[in-house]
C-alpha cells in the first residue's frame, strides 16, 4: 500500500508555527514520505538519494511518516541554547517547544525530547528531592558520512569534543557533548563494513 | 537500516540483554563480544556495552581521554510507549523490576521510569492525547 503523504504531518499535531524554517522543515518531511509531486527525481527507490549519514537525513524513506520513531529525552540547563546546538551543529529540526521547560526535536528518525532540569514536566524534582541531571555516559549514537569532516567542522565550531576519533572494531567514533555536557556519539562506518538493514 | 542508536553502559551486558529481552520485549541482534551487545525494539537500537580498558579493541565504553570511567546511570534515556501502562508497571514490578518514581500523569501522557539491572533509566509512556502518539492507531 502506498504510503499516506499525509502520513508525514500525523505526528506530532504542530501548532501553527509561521516561521520559514519551519514550514521548510514540514515540507522535508512530507518530501520523505514521498508527498510532493515529482520535484524531478525518481521517489526514492532504495533509499539511496538521501544522503545518508547526515544527521537530518533520512537513510530511507519513512513508509509511514514518523511512525514509532525511536524516542530519547536529554536533561539540559537552558532550552534556547540546547535547541541551537541540536539545531545549527547536528542538523535536527524543531517540532514543538512549550515553553519553559521541553522542546522536541526530529533528526535523522530520532525523536528527542529535551527537558530542563528542576522545570515543571519530566525535568520537575523527584518526591525524594532529587533533580534529573545532565550528563552521564548513556548517549544517542549518530552516523556520520564522514566523521573526520564532522568533528573537524564541530571543533571549529566551538563545540567541546570529549573523545576525538578513535577505531573501534567496526566503526570509527567521537564524542561530543551538548551545551549542558551530555554526550553524543558520532560514528562512521569502518571501511568495508555495511550495516545489515 | 535505521541510522540512529542509543548506546547504554551497563555492568554486565548478560544480565542487560535478559533485562531487556525478557522485561521490554527488545530482541538481540548480536552479542560478538563479553562487553558488547545490540538489540533492536522497532526502529530503535540500543547498543549495550560494559567499560573496558584503553586498549580494548571496541571503540565505545573505553576510559576519556582524561580518564574519566564510562558508567552506567544519569537521568538521559530512551522512551517506549506501552498502550496500558498501569498493567505495564504491575507486571515490571511483580518481576522484581526497580522503579525510580510512581506513575505521573502530565499533559499528554502518562509515565513512569524504571531502571535496567545496572542502574540505567527507561522510561514508560502511554499517550493521553493522540498527538502524544508515536503510533497511529
Amino acid at each position: 500500500m502506498a504510503a499516506d503523504p499525509l502520513d508525514a504531518l500525523w505526528l506530532p499535531v504542530v501548532p501553527v508555527d509561521t516561521r520559514p524554517e519551519f514550514a521548510a522543515a514540514l515540507l522535508r518531511r512530507i518530501t520523505a514520505a514521498g508527498g510532493t509531486p515529482a520535484a524531478g527525481g525518481t521517489p526514492a527507490a532504495g533509499g539511496t538519494s538521501a544522503a545518508p549519514g547526515t544527521p537530518a537525513a533520512e537513510g530511507r524513506p519513512r513508509p509511514a511518516g514518523n511512525r514509532d520513531n525511536p524516542t530519547v529525552r536529554y536533561f539540559v540547563h537552558d532550552l534556547d541554547v540546547a535547541v541551537a546546538f541540536y539545531r545549527q551543529r547536528l542538523g535536527f529540526e524543531e517540532e514543538l517547544r512549550s515553553a519553559p521547560g521541553f522542546a522536541m526535536l526530529y533528526g535523522g528518525g530520532l525523536r528527542l525530547l529535551l527537558s530542563v532540569s528542576g522545570l515543571a514536566g519530566a525535568g520537575r524534582p523527584l518526591p525524594d528531592g532529587t533533580v534529573p541531571a545532565a550528563g552521564g555516559s548513556n548517549r544517542i549514537a549518530l552516523q556520520v558520512p564522514d566523521l573526520t569532516a564532522a568533528v573537524r567542522e564541530l571543533r571549529e565550531g566551538g563545540v567541546r569534543i570529549r573523545a576525538d576519533v578513535s577505531q573501534g572494531v567496526a566503526v570509527r567514533q567521537a564524542l561530543i557533548e551538548d551545551p549542558s555536557g551530555n554526550l553524543v556519539e558520532l560514528y562512521e562506518p569502518a571501511a568495508g563494513y555495511h550495516e545489515r538493514s | 537500516m535505521s541510522t540512529v542508536s542509543v548506546r547504554y553502559i551497563v555492568d554486565d551486558v548478560d544480565a542487560a540483554i535478559a533485562f531487556y529481552r525478557d522485561r521490554l520485549g527488545f530482541r538481540e541482534q548480536m552479542h560478538p563480544d563479553p562487553a558488547f551487545a545490540m538489540l533492536t525494539h522497532g526502529d530503535l537500537r540500543l547498543v549495550l556495552v560494559a567499560p573496558v580498558p584503553a586498549d580494548h579493541p571496541g571503540g565505545g565504553s573505553r576510559p576519556m581521554p582524561d580518564g574519566t570511567r564510562q558508567r552506567p546511570g544519569g537521568w538521559n534515556r530512551f522512551m517506549l510507549q506501552v498502550p496500558d501502562l498501569a498493567a505495564a508497571a504491575g507486571e515490571l514490578r511483580a518481576a522484581g523490576v526497580r522503579f525510580r518514581n510512581e506513575i505521573v500523569t502530565g499533559v499528554g501522557v502518562r509515565q513512569v521510569m524504571i531502571e535496567d539491572p545496572s542502574g540505567n533509566p527507561v522510561e514508560l509512556f502511554e499517550p493521553l492525547r493522540d498527538e502524544a502518539r508515536l503510533e497511529r492507531r
